[in-house]
């Protein structure tokens, strides 16, 4: 044990003390409307401690607040986004169901149950197959043109090659029928976007920018796949001369199958489809 | 006789207990054992100046918790003002300046603040004081007096407190 004398207890607070006990003991012993009265004071004396108090304390209760409104908000994100895919889908179909009843060949319908990747896939699975007489190297389209062609059937399914194939070709001409080629895709534009060509063009020929290509039908009768009037896309830009011989121009494809979700598939293959792609009257 | 800088380094440690009380303690919401700043405060004065002054201080401390917690007004600072002065004339009188001290100090002046608070209030009655008394308020006292021994470590330079002895 220390003893620290300096320190004792003097005289002066030991009065300070009695004080301090006598003061309390009247607060204590005061009428409660005196208290109150007391109380009120010390609180607005306390005004900047008590702020701060009910910050906190808002601060506590905020918390929670946060978590729920920040899952609310997640779920409200979640549902715009579910919206956006169902009007997306929603449009298509509207455009599927259009183009149908304007389609003078036999055809059917058919869902994507594989989404083509924007970045590579060249095939799609589709909801139809050989029950709803789907054959192969059926042409595959969709409201805004050409997807691709059937290359494997099943009962139920089949596998469509989509023109981004590496292998794919189709005869194609301009709208008024005098110019005619080969397209095929081309490289890539930028992310997700793949382009194609317009090959052999005579060099004597020019095709004006912004024209919109179509399959031409040359070679039905031979086997070939596509009947005439699938719109294939629209001339972007010349992209090479060689030696006089021909053109080859750059195509902005009329479909990007990795954005497609349903597609029609062409049973009877012969007539010349164009008209069924023109815009309907208002 | 303190010097102006020590007064001045123990009125930061106070004033922080002080705003602690009113921003960190209710974090803890409604719970009986969540330290009591204000008491730390209180007792950090204490045991570095004389008497009087810390039943004045005392004193002090209790209206304000009176004023806001108006349960038995006066009980309050009766029991500030005597535990103020009696932890700052005990320390003067028997103990060493030391952090262990101090803790034991700051545990059984929230348990002594607590007891004179029931016995001059008389607001609780029968078994809730024994659960009080016996329970809760050691409990508070334990986690004043760890946060105590942690303000202490903390300012241990500024506070002159000796850490082994």
């Amino acid at each position: 044990m220390k003893i620290a004398p300096e320190r004792f207890a003097s005289r002066r607070d030991t009065i300070a003390f009695i004080l301090c006990v006598v003061l309390s003991l009247s607060a204590r012993l005061m009428p409660p409307t005196a208290q109150d009265a007391l109380s009120d004071a010390i609180r607005i004396v306390m005004v900047p401690a008590i702020w701060l108090q009910e910050q906190t304390a808002l601060t506590l209760e905020a918390r929670p607040l946060v978590s729920l409104l920040t899952a609310q908000r997640d779920s409200t994100a979640l549902d715009s986004l579910r919206l956006y895919i169902l009007t997306e889908e929603n449009s298509q179909l509207r455009e599927l169901l259009s183009l149908a009843i304007r389609m003078p060949t036999r055809h059917v319908a058919a869902e994507v149950l594989h989404q083509a990747s924007p970045l590579g896939e060249y095939t799609l699975l589709l909801s139809a197959g050989s029950d709803d007489g789907v054959v192969d190297m059926a042409p595959v389209i969709a409201p805004q043109g050409l997807v691709g062609v059937i290359r494997t059937v099943s009962a139920s399914t089949s596998v469509a090659v989509v023109w981004t194939h590496p292998d794919f070709r189709v005869s194609a001409m301009t709208a008024d029928g005098t110019v005619f080629g080969i397209a095929e895709p081309r490289g890539r534009a930028g992310l997700g976007t793949v382009l194609m060509e317009l090959r052999g063009i005579p060099f004597r020929e020019d095709v004006p920018i912004g024209s919109h290509v179509y399959t031409s039908g040359r070679g039905s009768h031979l086997g070939g796949a596509f009947p005439r009037g699938i719109p294939i896309g629209t001339v972007r830009a010349l992209a090479e001369q060689s030696e006089g011989w021909s053109k080859t121009y750059v195509l902005s494809p009329a479909v990007q199958p990795g954005s497609v979700s349903h597609v029609i598939v062409l049973l009877g293959a012969d007539d010349d489809i164009a008209p069924a792609f023109e815009p309907e009257d208002p | 006789m303190k010097n102006g800088r020590t007064r001045l380094k123990l009125g930061a440690v106070i004033l922080l207990l002080f705003v602690l009380e009113f921003s960190l303690r209710p974090l803890f919401g409604e719970s009986p054992i969540a330290p009591d700043f204000l008491m730390l405060a209180l007792l950090v004065y204490a045991i570095g100046t004389r008497p009087g002054n810390a039943a004045v201080a005392g004193l002090v401390v209790g209206l304000i918790r009176d004023g806001l917690v108006p349960d038995a007004f006066g009980a309050g600072a009766f029991a500030h003002a005597t535990i103020g002065y009696l932890a700052a004339w005990s320390k003067a009188v028997f103990f060493a300046d030391n952090l262990y001290v101090n803790a034991a100090l700051f545990f059984f002046g929230i348990w002594m603040r607590d007891v004179l608070m029931w016995l001059v209030g008389r607001h609780a009655q029968g078994i809730e004081v024994l659960w009080q008394l016996g329970y809760w308020t050691p409990l508070h006292a334990l986690t004043t007096s760890l946060s105590g021994v942690l303000v202490l470590l903390i300012f241990r330079r500024w506070l002159h407190v000796r850490i082994g002895e």
